[in-house]
């Protein structure tokens, strides 16, 4: 005979949970797309992907486990701002990979790789269209593909991806935005398995879209993301890179208004609560740089700098600190919106 | 290849007719074929045969394991009064594995291997069949075994019959229980509950009301005595913190 205990979260409404996260999370526009609750939930109800959070038939079909609940990062949100505690902080390039800038992410998860500090990790890949695609990266050599490094500014469904990861194998790591990282920090305070996360790492944030709403708007502007290399955002304007070597750019203040509603009160910028964090603001052009937070990143920084595999320089942190207070300052919580409702 | 050309002479003809008419004298004589003539002639079973499968109603508790586990995708449940499971005898290959995992012991061997069937229809055995003991239909009028050397193999032939009785070979079973490995990773879905058909994990100090809400906190979840170990709560469970253990 064996007995365990589990915790049920208080409620808030006389519902089912998912009905409370609906109401307090999802109806009020505090939703990131994170996908936490879609990994998390035991009946697979839960749906995301590239349209607003959902459980479809939640009234009959939710269990009413509340595991949604504890995992979600927007529940009782509290806004995590700065540019948090950290070890060190560099500006460093890849010598082996092609990424965004320095390559830096794909760099740290190809040595964590070799030193066995992970079995494998989830990475986000895109198809032709650039919807984004999960791919779970065993080898560095799977590293080289360039649809896998950098980076594609759409929701992708990395925490339900992860948590199959985090069952079958011991140790994983994954990329994702800073509410990713916050989800998986609370579903680590949760539940045992997920200690099995053994390298968080973050990107640097402000917004990000779906899929269909970033190519309808781009392709209004006559953009067509088929025939693109690289997207990107850099001093407030986004920029397209084609095949052909030609590029539009135009100021992300035109993308308002397909900015997801959940991305307006997020205040993370430098994904505080990640073990690394890694982003091109505060480094030169073709670097990243690197935030490292934990021991477990500073292990895989000291074999980058031993094994030579990088160029390292010194980052200017002032730029991150200044990007950090700006977005507090663009996406204030409580929203103004809300504010003048109440 | 270059292929050499016959000789026509009457000598060589004459030499070639003659050896044609010994073979198929040798053949009629004492045949050197490895194939079984059934049903004049049935093989000797071996001790540990893996026969037919008969099932015993009144211990299968629907857990689908069988099903779950057949190789060859050859078990399908039916459903009359609960599910029940029937073999599709030209996918089986006769591994036993549903005989071997099923944890009440209500799938068991017997001690047939007639492979012969009229239709292929015949040969998906419906659960209500599979609870009867196969029957020998007997036209045998010898008994062969196999012989096999380094050379080859041989058919030794005896003209003793086998006297075939058909019986149900009683399973060993290894009592299992469901086990929780890692508890503090429980989301507290109850799937395992609901899906237990001895209702062997049961939940305590909570109360769900009518509308199937859970109320009070520190909810505690037990496997209690009752559990039989048929698995279906370890495959339900979502993050696959469940196992099955052996028992003494």
């Amino acid at each position: 005979m064996q007995e365990w205990q589990f915790l049920v979260p208080d409620k808030k409404h006389k519902k089912k949970f998912f009905g409370n996260l609906k109401a307090e999370v999802i109806d009020a526009k505090l939703c990131c797309h994170c996908a936490a609750c879609a990994a998390i939930c035991p009946v697979d109800g839960i749906v995301s992907g590239d349209q607003p959070i959902d459980f479809p038939n939640w009234v009959k079909e939710c269990v009413d486990c509340g595991a949604c609940i504890k995992v979600c990062p927007r529940w009782e949100y509290k806004p995590l701002k700065g540019i948090g505690n950290y070890i060190e902080a560099i500006s460093a390039k890849s010598k082996r990979f092609k990424g965004q800038d320095g390559a830096m992410v794909t760099e740290i998860t190809a040595t964590a790789l070799e030193m066995g500090l992970i079995e494998k990790a989830i990475f986000v890949s895109r198809d032709e269209e650039w919807r984004t695609k999960i791919v779970t990266i065993r080898s560095p050599v799977q590293l080289y593909d360039r649809k896998v490094t950098g980076t594609k500014y759409s929701y992708a469904d990395v925490l339900p991806a992860l948590k199959d990861a985090v069952i079958e194998s011991k140790a994983v790591a994954f990329v994702g935005t800073p509410c990713m990282i916050s989800a998986v920090r609370k579903m680590q305070k949760s539940f045992k398995k997920f200690e099995r996360v053994k390298l968080a790492i973050g990107l640097f944030c402000t917004e990000n879209f779906y899929h269909h709403q970033l190519s309808e708007f781009l392709a209004k502007k006559g953009v067509d993301l088929r025939l693109a290399t690289k997207t990107d955002i850099k001093k407030g304007k986004f920029i397209v890179r084609f095949v052909d070597g030609g590029r539009v750019s135009f100021p992300v203040k035109e993308f308002e208004e397909i900015i997801p509603s959940g991305c307006k009160v997020c205040q993370d910028f430098a994904a505080v609560e990640s073990d690394v964090s890694v982003g091109s603001v505060g480094s030169e052009s073709g670097f990243s740089t690197v935030i490292v937070r934990s021991e477990i990143a500073k292990k895989v920084i000291d074999q980058i700098r031993e094994k030579g595999t990088a160029e390292i320089k010194e980052p200017d942190i002032q730029a991150v600190q200044k990007l950090c207070e700006y977005k507090v300052k663009i996406h204030p919580y409580p929203s103004k919106e809300k504010e003048k409702t109440q | 290849m270059k292929v050499e050309k016959i000789s026509r002479s009457p000598l060589e003809e004459l030499k070639r007719h003659v050896g044609v008419i010994q073979e198929a004298f040798k053949q009629a004589v004492i045949p050197d074929r490895v194939t079984i003539e059934y049903p004049r002639e049935r093989r000797k079973y071996p001790e540990n045969l893996r026969g037919f499968i008969v099932l015993d109603k009144s211990r299968c508790i629907s857990c689908f394991r069988c099903a779950q586990i057949c190789p060859a995708n050859a078990i399908q449940m039916s459903y009359f009064e609960n599910f029940y499971p029937g073999i599709d005898y030209t996918k089986c290959i006769f591994c036993h594995f549903c005989v071997e995992s099923c944890p009440t012991g209500a799938l068991a061997s017997s001690t047939l291997h007639d492979m012969a069937f009229k239709s292929l229809e015949d040969m998906k055995v419906k659960p209500n069949q599979m609870m009867r003991l196969p029957a020998a239909i007997r036209e045998d009028v010898q008994s062969v075994e196999y012989d096999v050397t380094k050379k080859g193999w041989r058919l030794i032939r005896k003209m003793e019959l086998e006297d075939i009785k058909v019986v149900r070979i009683l399973p060993k079973l290894k009592p299992r229980r469901a086990f929780c490995l890692e508890p503090e990773s429980c989301l507290g879905c109850r799937q395992c509950m609901e899906v237990c058909p001895h209702e062997a994990i049961v939940m305590e100090r909570c109360e769900i009301t009518l509308e199937g809400q859970i109320v009070g906190k520190g909810c505690v979840l037990k496997i209690t005595e009752k559990c039989v170990g048929c698995g279906l709560c370890v495959r339900q469970c979502p993050m696959k913190i469940l196992s099955l253990k052996e028992v003494e």
